[in-house]
């Protein structure tokens, strides 16, 4: 009786995971790609308001924490009206927004390229693929490939697009390389995406050396991004003298974990 | 109206672990709401029910991720199953058990994930970097396991007996 029902959850699972691959192989075809960006845009206004209640919710939080410090600093302050302390900390985010606005337009004007605004929605569901799941898509004129920015620097670049969605592969991504040169020394490297931090090959150069500060930009070597795109600074070196190359570590210049808002280049071709 | 209900609960977590639960990273890592919600559920009512759970979940968490729909199924097909199993070879009431089928759960769901997305010729991570976050992963979810035991145990009432023929 046991050992028969063990089979048949064995049967089963066999059944369901068979299925399931069929149905990877069947959604990976050029065919269905158009079926599964709109099945995959589906989630996204669910995913907005998610994202809409937490910041609702960080909101609120950062205000009982404002609160929190201010009894403590000054005991006037406990007869405040508790409306205006709200509306101190709606205006601190609503100021907060529009700066990262205001950076995101300079930005656009500065660079010289056409550009798609987008919220970020979602995040990817597991440590494997760092990816953000943004509220702009092919209607928008999002199409895979294109490279995603904030006014801080380079995000990365979107994976696949569905009509009013898509998914973009971020600098974080264990699979993500991206071609670099150093602000001061001109060397060249390659980053790429890790679990804790973004990670750096500095290829050696007769006589000059990658120091700790250094700002590492897009190079634009290999044609996957344009020129000029700032990645973050070079937080640690390690100088491997019996190597090619040295290792560092980049501060990223975007917050995976705080983005809320992207440019989407749509006018750079990916060679 | 049953399956209703937890079909919208699973929408529910997913919706949470792609939206907060990245606000939660740890060396790399944040918590899989939808792999530790399937393993608590094969733990309290048996692996048919956690299975189901399981395909269910894993199609929306393809929904969120990129590439085709189908491998975080069978990963979290392979978390469901592999808990089923170790619900009938050990004691059920012990806390230290579940959580131990969690982190041996998270293990099977990372191994899968990488087997298929490098089956199905998607990019996958270097072995150090996948062994890393494999590691992390299923630590913090067997961290989490006794609160979400807490949580679906209000939900779901199965005894041994119902566990062993649900299986």
């Amino acid at each position: 009786m046991y050992g028969r029902s063990q089979s048949r959850s064995t049967g089963l699972f066999l059944i369901l995971c068979a299925s399931m691959l069929v149905l990877a192989m069947v959604s990976e075809q050029s065919w269905a790609a158009g079926v599964r960006g709109v099945a995959k845009s589906a989630l996204a206004p669910l995913e907005s308001a998610m994202t809409q209640v937490a910041a609702n919710v960080d909101r609120v939080t950062a205000g009982f924490g404002d609160v929190s410090a201010l009894r403590t600093e000054n005991q006037r302050l406990k007869a405040a009206d508790e409306a205006l302390r709200r509306q101190i900390v709606e205006l601190n985010a609503a100021a907060k927004e529009n700066a990262t606005l205001r950076q995101a337009l300079d930005f656009e004007r500065s660079f010289g390229h056409r550009m798609v605004a987008a919220q970020v929605v979602g995040r990817g569901p597991d440590g494997f693929s760092r990816t953000l799941q943004i509220d702009r898509g092919t209607a928008d004129g999002v199409q895979p490939g294109m490279i995603v920015t904030t006014g801080a620097g380079l995000v990365g670049r979107v994976r696949e697009a569905g009509p009013h969605g898509a998914i973009v592969q971020t600098l974080g991504d264990p699979q993500s390389r991206v071609n670099v040169f150093l602000s001061k020394s001109g060397l060249q490297g390659t980053v790429t995406g890790g679990p804790a931090a973004l990670q750096v090959e500095v290829e050696h150069s007769l006589g000059m050396t990658a120091v700790s500060g250094e700002w590492a930009l897009t190079s634009g070597v290999g044609g996957g991004y344009p020129r000029g795109l700032v990645v973050g600074e070079l937080a640690s070196i390690t100088h491997r003298p019996s190597s090619t190359s040295d290792q560092a570590l980049v501060a990223w210049v975007n917050d995976p974990a705080g983005i809320s808002l992207v440019l989407v280049i749509t006018d750079f071709v990916p060679s | 109206m049953k399956r209703l209900l937890a079909v919208a609960l699973m929408l529910a977590t997913i919706l949470v672990q792609v939206t907060w639960a990245p606000r939660l990273t740890i060396a790399g890592v944040f918590p899989n709401l939808a792999l530790v919600a399937v393993i608590a559920v094969t733990w309290r009512s048996g692996v048919r029910s956690g299975m189901a759970w399981a395909c269910v979940g894993g199609l929306m968490l393809d929904l969120t991720a990129p590439g085709p729909l189908g491998p975080h199924a069978v990963a979290l097909l392979a978390g469901a199953y592999l808990t089923g199993f170790w619900t009938r070879n050990v004691d059920s009431e012990s806390a230290l058990h579940p959580m131990l089928a969690a982190a041996a759960g998270t293990a099977a769901y990372s191994i899968l994930l990488v087997a298929a997305d490098d089956t199905l010729g998607l990019p996958v991570p270097p072995l150090g970097v996948a062994m890393q976050l494999l590691v992390a992963a299923s630590v913090y979810n067997a961290v989490l396991m006794p609160l979400a035991l807490m949580l679906v145990r209000g939900h779901l009432h199965a005894s041994p007996a119902a566990r062993v023929s649900s299986a």
